[in-house]
C-alpha cells in the first residue's frame, strides 16, 4: 500500500461543490480512472480518501491537497493523467507525490480575496483597533475572534473598476482555522452600521496555497 | 489539462452572486461530469429538457437521462437540463430579473427551439406553469408567437394530457426515442423554410404519437361530461402511442450525468424490460407500457458495465416494473456479479422477491445487508387482492418472512392502499391482521434472532383511479371516507410491533381530480398557480384550500372528477388517445374485478388487451 498526496485545483463551476460532495466526486473519479485505491476494511468498505483542509462552498482553491492510498505502484505522472481524463469541469489534478508532511503539520493558508461592490468603508474597517467577528464553534456555540492580527499583515491592492484585491494568510490547522468569509461578513456588518446597504461588498475567495509554517508549502 | 473540457460558462455576475445565497447551489450550476457542452454556433436545434420538480427528484429519473443522451448524440442538437428552482432560488431569480436557464449553457430557455417537459405525476402541473412563467414564455399555447420556443411534453401523465392541454403545444404519447427524432426532422425542415408555428403543429400532428391539443375541439354535455372530441386540420381522430419494439437495438446511454449533490436515486440504472405482465388493476404503468419487451442479459450486462465505468458509481440497480418477472434473471445476475464484485460495486435490486434465489446467489447479492424486507400486498384480504388482481398470497408473504427472520432480519415493510374499489372495513382490518400474522410468525420462529424484537411497518397510500386502467370508471373514496378508514385501521392494530403510516388524503384527492380531469381544468390549474401553488408535490408547499378556492372561482366541482362513478358508455376525456389496450378490455377487467375474478398474467395466457397489435414482446413469445 502506498500513500499518495494529490495536489489539485478546484475552480470555475467546481467551486460550488461542497466539501462533503467533493469527497464523493473525487471517490468516483478515482474509480473511473481505474486507480487501485485501497478500501477500508470492515462491514462498510469504502475507498480511503482524505483532504488536508475543507474549502468552503463557493471558494476556489489553486493548490488543494488530497491523500489516498493505492494498493499498486503507479507512476505519479500516470495518476495525474488518469485523473484528469475523468475529472469534472473545474477540478484538475496538478501533481501526485508521496507526502512530505504529516496532515497535522498543516498550519496556514494563503488567500486572495477580490472585493467588489461598495468598498467605501474599507479603510475605516481596516483601521479599527480590533476587528471582531463571530465564529461558530464545532459545539454549536459562538466564539468571538479578532481578525486584526491577520488583516494587519494583509496586502491590499486596488484593482480596476474599484475592486480591491487582498492577499492574506489565515490560520488553517486542527487547532485554529479562520474562514475568510468571516472577513467579508465582518466588513458588510461594519458597512451596514455606517449606513451602507445589506451585503455591501461581494468577495471572490481563492485559496492560493497551503503552508506548514511561514514559507514552507504543505506538500 | 486537455482542451476537450474547456470552460464555456456564460458568466453572469448576478447569477454567480445568487448561487452564493441559495441552498445547494450545485442544483443550478451545471458542470457535472458527463453533462454535455456544445458550441451554440454549431448546433441547429436547442432543447431544454425540463423536469417540473427539484433537481434531486428530476436527476433521479431514468427516462430523462435516456433522452438527454439520445438527443445529444444528434450532432446538430444540444439538449440541456432544467429543473424547478426551489423557492429561495426562485425568489432571487425574480428579484434580479433572471430567467429560467439551461444548466449547461446558462442561456435563458426562451431562446431555445424546444422546451420539453416530462410528465411524471399530476402534482407537478403547477410547477410547469411556474417554469414557463420564469422562462418568460406565455402560459397559453394560443398566446405564443412564431419566435417563441415550442413547448412539448411526454411521459406517463401524457396519457391524459387534457388538464394541461392549453399550456402545451404538443404531446408525445408513449416512448420518446423515435417520435422525438422524427419531430426534430420535421422541425429542421420548417426552420430552414421559415418557421411558422401553426403550420409546424399541423404537420407534426401527422406524426404517429404526436398529439396537438389545439387541433381538437372538445364539447361538453350540460352535466359536464364530454359530448364530443372533434379533430380539425387533418389531425387523426385517434392518436396512438409509440413504442420501441426491439429493446436490444434501442438506444441506451453509456453514461449518466453524475450529480455533485446527493439526489434521490444516486446510482447507475439499467433498464431490463418495459411493461409488466401482471395487470394489477389499479396500476396505470401496468397498462400504458404494454406489451412487455425484455432486453437480453448480454445487452444489460454490457450496458451496466459501461455505465459504471463512465460514472464511477459504486452502486447500480436494475430498473423495471417487476424485476422478479425478468426471464433471464438467473443468467444475468452471475454475469453482473463477476465484475461488480471485483470493482466493489453494489447491485441493488428493487421490487424483488428473494424467495426465488439460491442461498449462494442471495449471499453474493448481499440481500441480507439491506435495510429490510419489503412486500406490497396492496390489500389486506385475499378477496380484495383478487379483485385488484394482485397476485401475491398470504402464504407467500409469510413463507418469505419466515425465511428472512431465520436469516436474521427483524424488519418488514408492507405497502398497502386504501380506498380500492369494492373495499369494505373488513378489508381495512385485514391489513392489521396480516401485519399481526407476520409479527406472530417472528415469535413462533425457533430460529429468530436472539434478543431482538420485530418491527413491521405498514405504509398505506390512498388509491387514485387512473386513466387506461380497469378502474378508470370508479369513484375515488372521498377524503371523509379515507379518514374514516385510516381511523379504523389505527383501531385495528393492537400491537406496538406494528407501526402505521399513511398518505395524506388531501393530496390523493387532488391527484385524483387532475388524473381524470378534462380540458376545463386548465383554467383551474392556471388559477391555482396564480394563487401561489407551484410545488404541490411537497407537503410544505401543498395547500388544498388554495386549490378548492381556484375550483370555486372557475365554477367547477372537484368531486365531479374524483368521486363520481363514470358510466361505461361515457366519453372519457382521454378516449381519443390510444395506448394499445382497448376500452372493451378495460371494461371486461372492471367487471371481473367486481366479480372477484383474477386474470392470468401475460405469460400464462393472453387476455386480449389489444397490445398484440404491435406484434412483439411478450405477445409473440411462447407461453409457458
Amino acid at each position: 500500500m502506498k500513500e499518495i498526496r494529490i495536489c489539485f485545483q478546484k475552480a470555475g463551476r467546481a467551486r460550488y461543490i461542497s466539501h462533503l460532495d467533493l469527497t464523493r466526486a473525487m471517490t468516483r473519479a478515482v474509480r473511473r480512472a481505474g486507480l487501485p485505491i485501497w478500501y477500508t476494511e470492515g462491514f462498510n468498505k469504502h475507498p480511503y480518501l482524505t483532504f488536508a483542509a475543507p474549502l468552503s462552498l463557493g471558494a476556489e482553491g489553486l493548490r488543494e491537497s488530497m491523500d489516498l492510498r493505492l494498493t499498486d505502484d503507479i507512476p505519479m505522472r500516470d495518476i495525474v493523467d488518469r485523473l484528469n481524463a475523468v475529472l469534472p469541469e473545474g477540478l484538475t489534478a496538478l501533481s501526485a507525490a508521496e507526502p512530505l508532511h504529516k496532515a497535522g503539520e498543516l498550519a496556514a493558508a494563503r488567500y486572495r480575496l477580490t472585493f467588489t461592490g461598495d468598498l467605501s468603508h474599507m479603510a475605516d474597517f481596516l483601521a479599527q483597533n480590533s476587528i471582531l467577528a463571530e465564529k461558530r464553534t464545532k459545539k454549536g456555540g459562538v466564539k468571538q475572534i479578532d481578525l486584526k492580527p491577520a488583516l494587519q499583515k494583509a496586502a491590499c491592492t486596488p484593482e480596476e473598476k474599484g475592486a480591491l484585491v487582498m492577499e492574506i494568510f489565515l490560520p488553517c490547522s486542527s487547532a485554529e482555522t479562520i474562514n475568510p468569509a468571516l472577513i467579508v461578513s465582518a466588513y458588510n456588518a461594519f458597512a451596514k452600521e455606517r449606513g451602507g446597504v445589506d451585503g455591501a461588498a461581494n468577495c471572490r475567495i481563492v485559496r492560493t496555497a497551503l503552508y506548514c509554517g511561514e514559507g514552507i508549502p504543505f506538500a | 489539462m486537455d482542451g476537450k473540457r474547456r470552460e464555456n460558462v456564460q458568466s453572469s455576475e448576478k447569477l454567480e452572486q445568487i448561487f452564493m445565497q441559495v441552498q445547494k447551489p450545485a442544483r443550478y450550476t451545471g458542470g457535472e461530469l458527463n453533462s454535455v457542452m456544445k458550441d451554440p454556433a454549431k448546433v441547429n436545434i436547442r432543447i431544454a429538457m425540463a423536469f417540473p420538480d427539484l433537481y434531486e427528484i428530476g436527476m433521479s429519473h431514468l427516462g430523462m437521462k435516456l433522452l438527454y443522451g439520445l438527443f445529444n448524440e444528434q450532432e446538430d442538437v444540444w439538449c440541456e437540463r432544467v429543473f424547478a428552482p426551489d423557492t429561495d432560488m426562485e425568489a432571487l431569480m425574480r428579484a434580479n430579473g433572471l430567467k429560467l436557464f439551461g444548466l449547461e449553457s446558462r442561456d435563458p430557455v426562451d431562446t431555445f427551439d424546444f422546451l420539453g417537459f416530462t410528465l411524471q405525476y399530476e402534482l407537478s402541473f403547477t410547477a410547469i406553469l411556474n417554469m414557463l412563467d420564469l422562462a418568460g414564455i406565455p402560459l397559453l399555447s394560443a398566446d405564443r408567437g412564431d419566435d417563441c420556443s415550442l413547448v412539448i411534453a411526454g411521459g406517463p401523465c401524457a396519457c391524459n394530457p387534457e388538464p394541461i392541454a392549453d399550456f402545451i403545444d404538443l404531446f408525445t404519447l408513449g416512448e420518446g426515442e423515435e417520435v422525438n427524432l422524427e419531430l426534430f426532422d420535421l422541425y429542421r425542415r420548417h426552420k430552414a423554410a421559415g418557421f411558422q408555428r401553426a403550420a409546424f403543429l399541423r404537420e407534426a400532428a401527422q406524426i404517429e404519437g404526436v398529439y396537438v391539443p389545439a387541433l381538437y375541439e372538445v364539447r361538453y354535455h350540460e352535466n359536464g361530461t364530454v359530448a364530443s372530441v372533434t379533430p380539425k386540420d387533418g389531425a387523426p381522430a385517434k392518436v396512438r402511442k409509440r413504442i420501441v419494439l426491439d429493446m436490444d437495438k434501442a438506444y441506451y446511454p453509456d453514461r449518466f450525468v453524475v450529480p455533485f449533490i446527493d439526489i434521490v436515486h444516486d446510482r447507475a440504472m439499467s433498464e431490463i424490460f418495459r411493461g409488466c405482465i401482471r395487470g394489477c388493476r389499479f396500476c396505470q404503468a401496468g397498462f400504458i407500457y404494454r406489451p412487455v419487451r425484455e432486453k437480453s442479459a448480454q445487452t444489460i450486462n454490457a450496458q451496466s458495465r459501461a455505465l459504471c465505468e463512465n460514472t464511477g458509481y459504486e452502486e447500480f440497480s436494475l430498473s423495471s416494473l417487476s424485476t422478479s418477472d425478468y426471464t433471464e434473471l438467473e443468467q444475468l445476475l452471475p454475469m453482473l456479479l463477476e465484475w461488480a464484485e471485483k470493482e466493489q460495486t453494489n447491485i441493488s435490486l428493487p421490487s424483488l422477491r428473494i424467495d426465488g434465489f439460491s442461498e449462494e446467489l442471495a449471499a453474493r447479492l448481499n440481500v441480507l445487508r439491506r435495510s429490510g424486507l419489503t412486500f406490497a400486498p396492496e390489500a389486506g384480504t385475499q378477496r380484495l387482492r383478487d379483485a385488484i388482481n394482485k397476485n401475491l398470497t398470504e402464504s407467500e408473504i409469510l413463507d418469505t418472512a419466515k425465511k428472512a427472520f431465520s436469516a436474521g432480519w427483524t424488519a418488514v415493510k408492507l405497502y398497502f392502499m386504501m380506498g380500492l374499489p369494492t373495499e369494505t372495513m373488513d378489508d381495512i382490518a385485514g391489513i392489521a391482521e396480516l401485519a399481526q400474522k407476520i409479527v406472530n410468525c417472528f415469535y413462533h420462529n425457533p430460529n429468530k434472532p436472539k434478543g431482538k424484537g420485530v418491527n413491521v411497518s405498514v405504509s398505506v397510500s390512498c388509491f387514485v383511479p387512473k386513466p387506461f386502467t380497469p378502474f378508470q370508471w370508479e369513484p375515488q373514496d372521498t377524503m371523509e371516507q379515507l379518514v374514516a378508514k385510516q381511523r379504523h385501521l389505527r383501531e385495528s392494530v393492537t400491537t406496538k410491533k406494528v407501526s402505521l403510516r399513511w398518505h395524506d388524503a388531501q393530496v390523493s384527492f387532488l391527484e385524483g381530480v387532475l388524473a381524470r380531469g378534462d380540458r376545463r381544468l386548465c383554467a383551474v390549474i392556471e388559477e391555482a398557480f396564480r394563487r401561489g401553488c407551484k410545488l404541490d408535490a411537497w407537503s410544505e408547499h401543498f395547500s388544498l384550500q388554495t386549490w378548492l378556492d381556484a375550483f370555486r372561482s372557475k365554477g367547477l366541482d372537484p368531486a365531479f372528477y374524483a368521486n363520481r362513478r363514470r358510466d361505461l358508455e361515457e366519453i372519457l376525456p382521454w378516449d381519443h388517445l390510444d395506448y394499445g389496450v382497448t376500452k372493451a378490455f378495460l371494461a371486461r377487467e372492471n367487471r371481473r374485478a367486481h366479480e372477484g375474478k383474477t386474470t392470468p398474467n401475460c405469460r400464462q395466457a393472453c387476455s386480449g388487451c389489444g397490445a398484440a397489435q404491435w406484434n412483439g414482446g411478450v405477445c409473440t413469445d411462447e407461453r409457458n
